[in-house]
């Protein structure tokens, strides 16, 4: 189990497209190399998953990857339109991230069940994160033209 | 055969005990847990779609909030992740007070949740007693950045002004070990608060590891993993990381008591050091003109209650294209699925509350 994250020889056994820094770049098969990192690198702890909206380019997400053991960290990201692979299988603090992630991106988690609106009210339409969100919900005062404010 | 029936409670959102506004949807059978699912939420403010829309200046004193108990490691997050992005090497002074004041906003945290615990096992007098000392560490912040709990005392490159009034923080590390050994008299052997918390709410290495739950939660759990090892800011500072094995409530409450000792040793060691140094000189960012350069930064801290980052992507303009929050309670939350599965109603506050779960953390 312990042992040291081998960038050359990760990437040789999968299908990656690029390495940034510590990032590395994923077409498919996110959960697969996910797994693969944890049970043979030792990466125990999935950090955080961030998504970011890069408009036409899609929405990346990045899982961050850390080793208790060796202190090493590791980014994957993968670049998407509407829907990812869950991961909540081989990390179950990846039901918090997908979840906050569905609430303000609109990324579905196929897999996850329990995806449900987490800050935002059951009510909401749109996805507040997301570049193209318009903020111009009637219920408030000052998107409510007929109201002088 | 009768099939069993089970029921729904609603604990929350107005609980005295959830630290903030926490929904625990239970689903009982009699007194026992079946399930938990928590429903968190309601004190959203925004904080990452707000940061897309102010300047870094702008957005500085509103990263306080984000934990008010422990306002000082946000501060220091962001400021050090836009350091780290304009390539700015703070001054050793600057590393030094920073270091103090952390040490100073972790144990009033830590007195907090010690007090906050005690009153949610039913024990009113340690809540008083902890809220005593909390207060002296109040009054020397307050002196010194002229506010109770939301400091915005860090700023892009440096600190606001030199530190001051270092007699009292002399005053505070003076009595503190004293007034420690005094709660541990009350509380540590207590066979009320042993029968409360001894065995109660294991989390096993693993199981921390797979929920992702950092700081005391996982070190009371023995696996040996502190930020401040790794950080720059404590490079010349020594101090050894409480790791226990007890996995318990007791032992994350233990835990937090050896960790307020620590942190005493730390601020001696700083204190020594920033008198040391001579005045301070600092070359602060100009906030005002401040672009990040185009790129993605992130930096991590230890807070109170675990691992906190900060991710900031810039597309080199004067505000954040995205800003991402990495907030420790988030994840203990989530936790309580697990943990009180199995669990006795009756156990399910004192449970909760040994994770030191703070809501303004969770909802950001």
């Amino acid at each position: 189990m312990d042992k040291k994250f081998n960038y050359e020889e990760f990437i040789k056994s999968f299908n990656v497209i690029g390495v940034v820094e510590d990032k590395i770049l994923f077409e498919k098969d996110i959960h697969d190399a996910i797994k693969f990192a944890k049970n043979t690198y030792s990466f125990d702890m999935l950090k955080n998953i961030t998504a970011i909206d890069k408009q036409e380019q899609g929405i990346e997400i990045i899982y961050h990857l850390y080793s208790t053991e060796n202190n090493e960290n590791v980014r994957f990201s993968i670049t998407l339109q509407d829907e990812c692979e869950s991961v909540t299988d081989i990390f179950k603090s990846a039901q918090a991230d997908e979840n906050e992630i569905y609430d303000m991106f609109g990324i579905k988690f196929l897999g996850n069940e329990s995806l449900k609106r987490l800050y935002m009210p059951e009510s909401w339409q749109g996805f507040p994160l997301k570049k193209d969100y318009v903020q111009d919900d009637t219920r408030l005062a000052w998107n409510d033209s007929s109201k002088d404010v | 055969m009768t099939a069993v029936k089970t029921f729904k409670l609603n604990l929350g959102p107005q609980h005295p005990s959830t630290h903030g506004v926490l929904r625990l949807i239970l689903e009982l059978d009699g007194e026992k847990i079946l399930s938990c699912e928590p429903d968190v939420g309601y004190l959203h403010r925004g904080m990452e779609k707000m940061a897309e829309q102010m300047k870094y200046v702008q957005y500085l004193p509103t990263v306080d909030r984000i934990d008010y108990l422990a306002g000082c490691f946000y501060s220091e997050l962001f400021c050090r992740t836009i350091e780290k992005a304009m390539g700015v090497e703070i001054p050793d002074k600057v590393k030094y007070i920073r270091v103090l004041l952390l040490e100073l906003n972790r144990i009033a945290s830590h007195l907090l949740w010690i007090g906050a615990f005690l009153m949610d096992l039913g024990a009113t007098s340690p809540f008083f007693y902890a809220f005593r000392e909390r207060e002296m560490i109040l009054r020397y912040f307050e002196k010194l950045t002229g506010q109770r709990m939301m400091y915005n005392y860090f700023v892009f490159g440096g600190v606001r002004t030199d530190i001051n009034y270092l007699e009292d923080i002399e005053n505070i590390i003076d009595i503190l070990p004293q007034k420690i050994k005094d709660y541990e008299k009350i509380i540590t052997d207590n066979p009320i608060f042993l029968t409360r918390t001894e065995g109660k709410g294991i989390i096993e290495q693993t199981l921390a590891k797979n929920y992702s739950i950092t700081g005391v939660n996982l070190r009371a759990s023995g696996v040996s993993y502190d930020q401040r090892l790794y950080d720059r800011l404590y490079n010349n500072i020594e101090f050894v990381p409480i790791v226990l094995d007890g996995k318990d409530s007791w032992s994350r409450y233990k835990a937090r008591i050896l960790e307020i000792n620590e942190s005493i040793k730390i601020i001696q060691q700083a204190l020594e050091k920033v008198k040391q140094l001579g005045d301070l000189r600092q070359v602060l960012i100009n906030p005002i003109r401040l672009k990040l350069p185009e790129g993605e930064y992130y930096s991590e801290i230890e807070a109170p209650r675990g691992l906190a980052s900060c991710y900031i992507l810039s597309d080199g303009s004067d505000k954040p294209y995205r800003l991402k929050w990495r907030t420790p309670s988030y994840y203990s939350v989530n936790l309580l699925r697990e943990i009180l599965r199995g669990a006795y109603l009756n156990d399910a506050i004192a449970i909760a509350g040994s994770l030191d779960i703070i809501l303004p953390e969770v909802d950001k």
